[in-house]
Protein backbone atom coordinates (compact mmCIF):
# COMPACT_ATOMS: atom_id res chain seq x y z
CA UNK A 1 0.00 0.00 0.00
CA UNK A 2 2.84 2.56 0.80
CA UNK A 3 4.39 1.16 -2.60
CA UNK A 4 0.80 2.69 -4.23
CA UNK A 5 0.65 6.19 -1.96
CA UNK A 6 4.22 6.82 -3.69
CA UNK A 7 3.67 6.07 -7.17
CA UNK A 8 -0.13 7.85 -7.14
CA UNK A 9 1.84 10.73 -4.82
CA UNK A 10 4.94 10.65 -7.85
CA UNK A 11 2.23 11.11 -10.89
CA UNK A 12 0.68 13.90 -9.38
CA UNK A 13 4.07 15.83 -9.23
CA UNK A 14 4.32 14.18 -13.35
CA UNK A 15 0.78 15.70 -13.69
CA UNK A 16 1.67 19.12 -12.09
CA UNK A 17 4.61 19.13 -14.80
CA UNK A 18 2.70 18.39 -17.52
CA UNK A 19 -0.11 20.82 -16.51
CA UNK A 20 3.20 23.40 -16.50
CA UNK A 21 4.81 22.29 -19.72
CA UNK A 22 0.76 22.86 -21.24
CA UNK A 23 0.83 26.66 -19.83
CA UNK A 24 4.15 27.30 -21.37
CA UNK A 25 3.05 26.41 -24.48
CA UNK A 26 -0.32 28.47 -24.14
CA UNK A 27 1.63 31.26 -23.15
CA UNK A 28 3.75 31.44 -26.23
CA UNK A 29 1.53 29.57 -28.83
CA UNK A 30 -2.14 29.41 -28.87
CA UNK A 31 -5.03 30.57 -31.13
CA UNK A 32 -7.96 32.30 -29.52
CA UNK A 33 -6.97 34.98 -26.91
CA UNK A 34 -4.05 36.60 -27.75
CA UNK A 35 -4.27 39.72 -25.16
CA UNK A 36 -1.52 40.19 -23.04
CA UNK A 37 -3.86 40.11 -20.15
CA UNK A 38 -3.84 36.58 -21.59
CA UNK A 39 0.00 35.85 -21.31
CA UNK A 40 -0.22 38.02 -17.57
CA UNK A 41 -2.65 35.00 -16.79
CA UNK A 42 -0.78 31.97 -18.28
CA UNK A 43 2.71 33.22 -16.93
CA UNK A 44 0.98 33.94 -13.35
CA UNK A 45 -1.07 30.94 -12.98
CA UNK A 46 2.22 28.40 -13.96
CA UNK A 47 3.90 29.63 -10.77
CA UNK A 48 1.90 26.90 -8.39
CA UNK A 49 3.00 24.10 -10.69
CA UNK A 50 6.68 25.67 -10.77
CA UNK A 51 6.96 25.53 -7.26
CA UNK A 52 5.37 22.18 -6.68
CA UNK A 53 7.62 20.22 -9.07
CA UNK A 54 10.69 21.88 -7.92
CA UNK A 55 9.47 20.70 -4.45
CA UNK A 56 9.14 23.56 -2.68
CA UNK A 57 5.32 24.58 -2.04
CA UNK B 1 4.10 35.46 -34.16
CA UNK B 2 5.44 39.22 -33.83
CA UNK B 3 8.77 39.94 -32.61
CA UNK B 4 7.35 42.50 -30.36
CA UNK B 5 4.52 40.14 -29.03
CA UNK B 6 7.60 37.40 -28.49
CA UNK B 7 9.03 40.34 -26.28
CA UNK B 8 5.96 40.65 -24.00
CA UNK B 9 5.45 36.94 -23.50
CA UNK B 10 9.50 36.96 -22.94
CA UNK B 11 9.36 39.97 -20.09
CA UNK B 12 5.90 38.88 -19.04
CA UNK B 13 7.01 35.19 -18.17
CA UNK B 14 10.52 36.26 -16.48
CA UNK B 15 8.28 38.56 -14.49
CA UNK B 16 6.62 35.56 -13.29
CA UNK B 17 9.36 33.44 -12.61
CA UNK B 18 10.76 36.37 -10.40
CA UNK B 19 7.54 36.31 -8.15
CA UNK B 20 8.17 32.87 -8.39
CA UNK B 21 11.62 33.00 -6.73
CA UNK B 22 10.74 35.66 -4.43
CA UNK B 23 7.23 33.89 -2.70
CA UNK B 24 9.93 30.16 -3.08
CA UNK B 25 12.68 31.54 -1.14
CA UNK B 26 10.39 32.38 1.51
CA UNK B 27 8.29 28.82 1.36
CA UNK B 28 11.96 27.20 1.07
CA UNK B 29 13.00 29.04 4.39
CA UNK B 30 9.89 27.72 6.12
CA UNK B 31 10.33 24.57 5.00
CA UNK B 32 13.70 24.09 5.66
CA UNK B 33 13.94 26.41 9.08
CA UNK B 34 15.62 24.66 11.95
CA UNK B 35 14.74 24.85 15.44
CA UNK B 36 17.43 23.96 18.52
CA UNK B 37 16.42 23.34 21.79
CA UNK B 38 18.66 21.87 25.15
CA UNK B 39 17.65 19.39 26.54
CA UNK B 40 17.52 18.91 30.20
CA UNK B 41 20.69 16.76 31.93
CA UNK B 42 17.85 14.25 33.02
CA UNK B 43 18.04 13.12 29.17
CA UNK B 44 18.30 9.58 28.98
CA UNK B 45 17.56 8.38 25.54
CA UNK B 46 16.31 9.89 22.31
CA UNK B 47 13.61 7.61 19.70
CA UNK B 48 12.64 8.71 16.26
CA UNK B 49 8.82 7.45 14.96
CA UNK B 50 11.06 5.26 12.32
CA UNK B 51 11.98 3.32 15.27
CA UNK B 52 8.37 2.39 15.96
CA UNK B 53 7.28 2.72 11.99
CA UNK B 54 10.52 2.04 10.24
CA UNK B 55 9.08 3.37 6.83
CA UNK B 56 8.65 6.50 8.33
CA UNK B 57 12.49 6.67 7.84
CA UNK B 58 13.71 9.85 5.70
CA UNK B 59 10.33 11.52 5.66
CA UNK B 60 9.20 14.14 6.64
CA UNK B 61 7.13 12.82 9.16
CA UNK B 62 9.95 11.32 11.14
CA UNK B 63 10.52 13.22 14.32
CA UNK B 64 12.49 12.98 17.44
CA UNK B 65 11.14 11.24 20.66
CA UNK B 66 13.11 12.40 23.86
CA UNK B 67 12.74 10.61 26.96
CA UNK B 68 13.34 11.01 30.40
CA UNK B 69 13.70 7.91 32.77
CA UNK B 70 14.56 8.54 36.43
CA UNK B 71 14.83 4.77 36.95
CA UNK B 72 12.81 4.92 39.73
CA UNK B 73 9.76 2.58 39.39
CA UNK B 74 6.63 4.34 38.46
CA UNK B 75 4.57 5.37 35.81
CA UNK B 76 5.15 6.46 32.21
CA UNK B 77 3.62 9.52 30.86
CA UNK B 78 3.35 10.67 27.43
CA UNK B 79 3.44 13.97 26.08
CA UNK B 80 2.62 15.35 22.48
CA UNK B 81 3.69 18.39 21.01
CA UNK B 82 1.79 19.76 17.81
CA UNK B 83 -0.05 17.69 16.67
CA UNK B 84 -1.76 20.54 15.03
CA UNK B 85 1.23 22.83 14.11
CA UNK B 86 -0.44 26.00 14.03
CA UNK B 87 -1.46 25.60 17.55
CA UNK B 88 2.50 26.53 18.65
CA UNK B 89 1.72 27.20 22.27
CA UNK B 90 1.45 23.02 22.19
CA UNK B 91 5.44 22.98 20.98
CA UNK B 92 6.72 25.20 23.22
CA UNK B 93 5.15 24.13 26.01
CA UNK B 94 6.96 20.60 25.05
CA UNK B 95 10.28 22.80 24.43
CA UNK B 96 9.78 24.12 27.82
CA UNK B 97 9.31 21.07 29.38
CA UNK B 98 12.76 19.19 27.74
CA UNK B 99 14.56 21.92 28.58
CA UNK B 100 13.72 22.00 31.99
CA UNK B 101 12.07 18.60 33.25
CA UNK B 102 13.47 17.14 36.34
CA UNK B 103 12.07 13.61 36.94
CA UNK B 104 12.73 11.40 40.13
CA UNK B 105 9.76 8.86 39.75
CA UNK B 106 9.03 7.20 36.30
CA UNK B 107 9.43 8.45 33.02
CA UNK B 108 8.15 11.01 30.81
CA UNK B 109 8.21 10.81 26.88
CA UNK B 110 7.65 13.95 24.95
CA UNK B 111 7.64 14.67 21.01
CA UNK B 112 7.75 18.48 20.34
CA UNK B 113 6.73 17.83 17.10
CA UNK B 114 4.14 15.01 16.17
CA UNK B 115 3.58 16.84 12.36
CA UNK B 116 6.89 18.12 11.68
CA UNK B 117 6.16 18.14 8.00
CA UNK B 118 2.61 20.27 8.77
CA UNK B 119 4.97 22.46 10.48
CA UNK B 120 6.97 23.06 7.49
CA UNK B 121 4.17 25.36 5.51
CA UNK B 122 1.48 28.03 6.41
CA UNK B 123 -2.44 27.12 5.96
CA UNK B 124 -3.43 27.59 2.44
CA UNK B 125 -5.56 30.74 1.82
CA UNK B 126 -4.75 32.37 5.19
CA UNK B 127 -1.87 35.03 4.73
CA UNK B 128 0.27 34.88 8.00
CA UNK B 129 3.27 35.40 9.12
CA UNK B 130 5.88 32.48 8.94
CA UNK B 131 7.47 33.09 12.09
CA UNK B 132 7.23 34.07 16.01
CA UNK B 133 9.83 35.26 18.38
CA UNK B 134 10.59 34.75 21.83
CA UNK B 135 13.70 37.39 23.34
CA UNK B 136 15.50 35.81 26.54
CA UNK B 137 18.83 37.35 28.09
CA UNK B 138 21.11 35.27 25.44
CA UNK B 139 18.82 36.50 22.05
CA UNK B 140 15.66 36.25 19.95
CA UNK B 141 14.50 32.92 19.04
CA UNK B 142 12.66 32.34 16.23
CA UNK B 143 9.98 29.64 15.79
CA UNK B 144 7.37 28.00 13.39
CA UNK B 145 3.72 28.64 12.97
CA UNK B 146 2.42 25.82 10.81
CA UNK B 147 -0.30 24.58 9.33
CA UNK B 148 -2.82 22.56 10.98
CA UNK B 149 -2.12 19.92 8.50
CA UNK B 150 0.56 17.60 6.93
CA UNK B 151 2.37 19.80 4.07
CA UNK B 152 0.52 18.32 0.23
CA UNK B 153 4.55 18.16 -0.25
CA UNK B 154 4.81 14.87 1.42
CA UNK B 155 0.75 13.75 1.36
CA UNK B 156 -0.78 14.50 -2.15
CA UNK B 157 -3.90 13.89 -3.45
CA UNK B 158 -6.55 13.87 -1.07
CA UNK B 159 -9.42 11.37 -1.63
CA UNK B 160 -13.01 12.67 -2.05
CA UNK B 161 -14.00 11.75 1.01
CA UNK B 162 -11.33 10.57 4.15
CA UNK B 163 -12.23 7.32 5.90
CA UNK B 164 -11.24 6.60 9.09
CA UNK B 165 -9.40 3.30 9.59
CA UNK B 166 -10.85 0.97 11.55
CA UNK B 167 -13.82 2.96 12.83
CA UNK B 168 -15.32 3.26 8.88
CA UNK B 169 -16.32 6.86 9.77
CA UNK B 170 -16.43 9.50 7.28
CA UNK B 171 -14.37 12.71 7.76
CA UNK B 172 -14.01 15.80 5.81
CA UNK B 173 -11.20 15.00 3.33
CA UNK B 174 -8.40 17.21 3.91
CA UNK B 175 -8.66 15.26 7.59
CA UNK B 176 -6.90 12.62 5.81
CA UNK B 177 -3.57 15.07 6.17
CA UNK B 178 -5.18 15.36 9.74
CA UNK B 179 -2.69 13.80 12.58
CA UNK B 180 -5.62 14.33 15.45
CA UNK B 181 -8.12 12.31 12.87
CA UNK B 182 -5.89 9.52 11.68
CA UNK B 183 -5.48 7.88 15.01
CA UNK B 184 -5.53 4.95 15.82
CA UNK B 185 -3.53 4.74 11.92
CA UNK B 186 -2.30 1.87 9.66
CA UNK B 187 1.34 0.62 9.73
CA UNK B 188 1.05 0.76 5.83
CA UNK B 189 -1.11 3.26 5.42
CA UNK B 190 -0.56 7.03 4.24
CA UNK B 191 2.18 9.36 6.14
CA UNK B 192 -0.32 10.99 8.89
CA UNK B 193 -2.06 7.33 9.23
CA UNK B 194 1.58 6.23 9.84
CA UNK B 195 2.92 8.82 12.03
CA UNK B 196 -0.60 8.16 13.93
CA UNK B 197 0.41 4.72 14.08
CA UNK B 198 3.80 5.28 15.55
CA UNK B 199 2.68 7.51 18.18
CA UNK B 200 0.05 4.49 19.15
CA UNK B 201 3.09 2.28 19.19
CA UNK B 202 5.04 4.43 21.47
CA UNK B 203 2.00 4.22 24.32
CA UNK B 204 1.99 0.24 23.80
CA UNK B 205 5.61 -0.28 23.09
CA UNK B 206 6.45 2.00 26.25
CA UNK B 207 3.51 0.90 28.72
CA UNK B 208 2.08 4.10 28.89
CA UNK B 209 -0.11 5.10 31.81
CA UNK B 210 -0.98 8.60 31.12
CA UNK B 211 -1.10 10.46 27.51
CA UNK B 212 -1.59 13.63 26.98
CA UNK B 213 -2.21 15.57 23.42
CA UNK B 214 -1.61 19.55 23.58
CA UNK B 215 -3.79 21.87 21.14
CA UNK B 216 -5.03 24.97 21.24
CA UNK B 217 -9.62 26.35 20.12
CA UNK B 218 -10.45 29.27 18.61
CA UNK B 219 -12.68 30.98 21.60
CA UNK B 220 -15.85 30.26 18.90
CA UNK B 221 -15.31 26.36 19.61
CA UNK B 222 -16.95 25.13 22.51
CA UNK B 223 -14.43 22.92 23.57
CA UNK B 224 -11.33 25.53 23.83
CA UNK B 225 -10.02 25.85 27.62
CA UNK B 226 -10.87 22.01 28.32
CA UNK B 227 -9.66 19.04 29.22
CA UNK B 228 -11.02 15.95 26.95
CA UNK B 229 -10.82 12.60 28.01
CA UNK B 230 -13.14 9.32 27.71
CA UNK B 231 -15.87 7.90 29.91
CA UNK B 232 -15.99 4.79 28.23
CA UNK B 233 -13.79 2.83 25.91
CA UNK B 234 -14.24 0.49 23.34
CA UNK B 235 -14.27 -3.13 23.80
CA UNK B 236 -11.73 -3.85 21.53
CA UNK B 237 -12.00 -7.56 21.40
CA UNK B 238 -15.70 -7.81 20.92
CA UNK B 239 -14.81 -5.21 17.80
CA UNK B 240 -12.08 -7.11 16.46
CA UNK B 241 -14.12 -10.26 16.32
CA UNK B 242 -17.36 -9.09 15.06
CA UNK B 243 -16.88 -5.28 14.00
CA UNK B 244 -19.51 -3.62 16.56
CA UNK B 245 -17.95 -0.70 18.29
CA UNK B 246 -18.91 -1.74 22.24
CA UNK B 247 -18.26 0.75 24.87
CA UNK B 248 -17.64 0.11 28.73
CA UNK B 249 -16.64 2.18 31.59
CA UNK B 250 -12.71 1.12 32.92
CA UNK B 251 -11.27 0.59 36.04
CA UNK B 252 -9.02 3.56 35.80
CA UNK B 253 -10.96 6.50 34.55
CA UNK B 254 -9.30 9.85 32.00
CA UNK B 255 -12.41 11.84 33.06
CA UNK B 256 -12.56 11.25 36.92
CA UNK B 257 -8.82 12.84 36.51
CA UNK B 258 -9.63 15.66 34.33
CA UNK B 259 -12.29 16.84 36.18
CA UNK B 260 -10.48 16.79 39.59
CA UNK B 261 -7.92 18.63 37.79
CA UNK B 262 -9.70 21.35 36.07
CA UNK B 263 -11.73 22.13 39.47
CA UNK B 264 -8.09 21.99 41.18
CA UNK B 265 -7.27 24.52 38.60
CA UNK B 266 -10.00 26.64 39.05
CA UNK B 267 -7.83 29.38 41.03
CA UNK B 268 -5.56 29.69 38.74
CA UNK B 269 -7.42 29.52 35.10
CA UNK B 270 -10.78 28.41 33.73
CA UNK B 271 -9.94 24.43 32.62
CA UNK B 272 -13.49 22.68 31.50
CA UNK B 273 -14.01 19.26 31.08
CA UNK B 274 -15.70 17.10 28.39
CA UNK B 275 -16.40 13.70 27.81
CA UNK B 276 -14.54 12.23 24.89
CA UNK B 277 -17.93 11.36 22.52
CA UNK B 278 -17.86 7.56 21.26
CA UNK B 279 -19.10 8.54 17.98
CA UNK B 280 -16.43 10.72 16.21
CA UNK B 281 -13.45 8.40 15.76
CA UNK B 282 -9.91 9.61 14.90
CA UNK B 283 -9.09 12.19 17.75
CA UNK B 284 -6.53 11.31 19.92
CA UNK B 285 -8.94 11.32 23.07
CA UNK B 286 -11.00 8.90 21.82
CA UNK B 287 -8.46 6.43 19.83
CA UNK B 288 -5.35 6.85 22.37
CA UNK B 289 -7.74 5.22 24.84
CA UNK B 290 -9.41 2.58 22.59
CA UNK B 291 -6.10 1.21 21.17
CA UNK B 292 -4.04 1.18 24.22
CA UNK B 293 -4.51 0.76 28.17
CA UNK B 294 -3.26 4.32 29.05
CA UNK B 295 -5.34 6.87 30.63
CA UNK B 296 -5.86 9.79 27.67
CA UNK B 297 -6.21 13.57 27.73
CA UNK B 298 -6.41 16.15 25.10
CA UNK B 299 -5.69 19.92 26.49
CA UNK B 300 -6.85 22.84 24.80
CA UNK B 301 -5.90 26.06 25.17
CA UNK B 302 -7.78 29.80 23.74
CA UNK B 303 -5.77 30.23 20.66
CA UNK B 304 -7.88 33.56 18.96
CA UNK B 305 -5.47 33.56 16.22
CA UNK B 306 -7.35 30.74 14.42
CA UNK B 307 -10.39 32.36 14.91
CA UNK B 308 -12.03 33.18 11.50
CA UNK B 309 -13.33 36.60 12.75
CA UNK B 310 -10.06 38.16 14.06
CA UNK B 311 -8.27 41.61 12.67
CA UNK B 312 -5.37 41.17 10.99
CA UNK B 313 -3.32 37.85 11.74
CA UNK B 314 0.02 39.57 12.69
CA UNK B 315 2.68 38.00 14.53
CA UNK B 316 1.23 40.05 17.92
CA UNK B 317 -2.29 38.63 17.75
CA UNK B 318 -0.24 34.99 17.72
CA UNK B 319 2.21 36.06 20.47
CA UNK B 320 -0.54 38.82 22.28
CA UNK B 321 -3.88 37.76 21.18
CA UNK B 322 -5.21 40.89 21.25
CA UNK B 323 -8.49 41.58 18.51
CA UNK B 324 -11.14 44.66 19.14
CA UNK B 325 -13.60 42.24 16.89
CA UNK B 326 -13.31 39.19 19.20
CA UNK B 327 -14.08 41.43 22.32
CA UNK B 328 -17.52 42.27 20.73
CA UNK B 329 -18.55 38.69 19.96
CA UNK B 330 -17.69 38.11 23.68
CA UNK B 331 -19.67 40.98 25.07
CA UNK B 332 -22.61 39.62 22.85
CA UNK B 333 -21.60 36.21 24.60
CA UNK B 334 -20.78 34.00 21.43
CA UNK B 335 -17.61 33.07 22.92
CA UNK B 336 -16.77 29.80 24.61
CA UNK B 337 -14.27 32.05 27.06
CA UNK B 338 -14.23 34.90 29.11
CA UNK B 339 -12.28 37.29 26.93
CA UNK B 340 -10.71 40.00 27.68
CA UNK B 341 -8.69 42.48 25.16
CA UNK B 342 -6.82 44.38 27.83
CA UNK B 343 -4.90 40.69 28.70
CA UNK B 344 -5.71 38.99 25.55
CA UNK B 345 -4.45 35.72 25.46
CA UNK B 346 -0.88 35.90 25.16
CA UNK B 347 1.47 32.81 24.10
CA UNK B 348 3.43 32.58 27.64
CA UNK B 349 -0.39 32.29 29.56
CA UNK B 350 -1.51 29.50 26.84
CA UNK B 351 2.16 27.84 27.21
CA UNK B 352 1.71 27.82 30.62
CA UNK B 353 -1.66 26.83 31.06
CA UNK B 354 -0.38 23.27 29.20
CA UNK B 355 2.52 23.25 31.62
CA UNK B 356 0.54 23.28 34.43
CA UNK B 357 -2.28 21.74 32.94
CA UNK B 358 -0.49 18.27 32.19
CA UNK B 359 1.27 18.73 35.67
CA UNK B 360 -2.27 18.64 37.35
CA UNK B 361 -3.41 15.47 35.58
CA UNK B 362 0.17 13.78 36.24
CA UNK B 363 -0.85 14.65 39.76
CA UNK B 364 -4.36 13.20 40.27
CA UNK B 365 -3.38 9.91 38.13
CA UNK B 366 -0.63 9.38 40.79
CA UNK B 367 -3.13 10.45 43.26
CA UNK B 368 -5.96 8.31 42.62
CA UNK B 369 -3.68 5.16 40.58
CA UNK B 370 -0.72 5.20 43.00
CA UNK B 371 0.91 2.14 40.99
CA UNK B 372 1.29 4.90 37.78
CA UNK B 373 2.40 7.95 40.20
CA UNK B 374 5.55 10.02 38.37
CA UNK B 375 7.19 12.80 40.12
CA UNK B 376 8.54 15.02 37.53
CA UNK B 377 8.93 19.15 37.97
CA UNK B 378 8.86 21.67 34.62
CA UNK B 379 7.96 25.54 34.90
CA UNK B 380 4.89 26.10 35.94
CA UNK B 381 1.85 28.78 34.78
CA UNK B 382 2.42 30.69 38.26
CA UNK B 383 6.02 30.88 38.21
CA UNK B 384 5.34 32.22 34.55
CA UNK B 385 2.55 34.40 35.64
CA UNK B 386 5.30 36.36 38.43
CA UNK B 387 7.86 36.46 35.53
CA UNK B 388 5.38 38.48 33.85
CA UNK B 389 4.26 40.77 36.42
CA UNK B 390 7.89 41.86 36.77
CA UNK B 391 8.06 42.94 32.62
CA UNK B 392 10.16 39.66 32.08
CA UNK B 393 9.49 37.30 28.95
CA UNK B 394 8.59 34.09 31.08
CA UNK B 395 9.07 32.09 27.91
CA UNK B 396 12.52 33.30 27.28
CA UNK B 397 13.56 32.90 30.48
CA UNK B 398 13.26 29.15 30.25
CA UNK B 399 14.83 28.74 27.20
CA UNK B 400 18.62 27.94 27.14
CA UNK B 401 20.99 29.09 24.71
CA UNK B 402 22.15 26.65 22.47
CA UNK B 403 25.32 28.17 21.76
CA UNK B 404 26.74 28.41 25.14
CA UNK B 405 29.00 25.68 26.05
CA UNK B 406 27.49 24.18 28.96
CA UNK B 407 24.86 23.48 26.63
CA UNK B 408 26.51 22.06 23.47
CA UNK B 409 26.43 18.66 24.66
CA UNK B 410 22.66 18.39 25.37
CA UNK B 411 21.36 20.75 21.80
CA UNK B 412 19.42 19.12 19.76
CA UNK B 413 18.29 20.47 16.29
CA UNK B 414 14.54 19.49 15.75
CA UNK B 415 14.16 18.53 12.13
CA UNK B 416 12.80 15.43 10.48
CA UNK B 417 16.20 13.58 10.24
CA UNK B 418 19.18 13.72 13.15
CA UNK B 419 21.25 17.05 12.70
CA UNK B 420 24.38 17.41 14.81
CA UNK B 421 26.36 15.02 16.91
CA UNK B 422 23.97 14.63 20.10
CA UNK B 423 22.17 12.56 18.49
CA UNK B 424 24.59 10.05 18.30
CA UNK B 425 24.94 10.04 21.84
CA UNK B 426 21.42 9.10 23.49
Amino acid sequence: MIFFENLIHILYFVMAGLVLLSMLKSLFKRKKNQGVVFDIMYAYCLIPFLLRILYIK
Amino acid sequence: MEKKSLIIKIVVLVLALVLALLSGIEFWQLRHYKETIVASEDLTEVKWFSDYVPSLKNTWMDTPVFIFDSGVEGGTVFVCGCPHPYEPASTMAAYLMIENLHVEKGKIIIVPRANYSGSTEGMVGDAYPMFFHVSSDWGISQYRIGDRYTNPLDQWPDPFTYVNYPSGQNLAYQDIRNLNRTYPGRENGTLTERAAYAVMEIIRQENVDMAIDMHEAEILYPVTSTYVAPAKVLDRETFLETGEMNYYEPEKSSLDVAMMAGMNLSDQFLMKSASSPNTLHGLSHREWADWSDSLTFLMETPEIFIDKITGPRTEALMTEGKDEFLQKVTDKGLTYFPYDMEFGTPMWYRTGRHLTGALEVIFWAGFFYPEMEVQVTWPTYLEMEELEKQGVDSIGYYLKDPEAAENKDRAFTIYHKPVGENYDKY
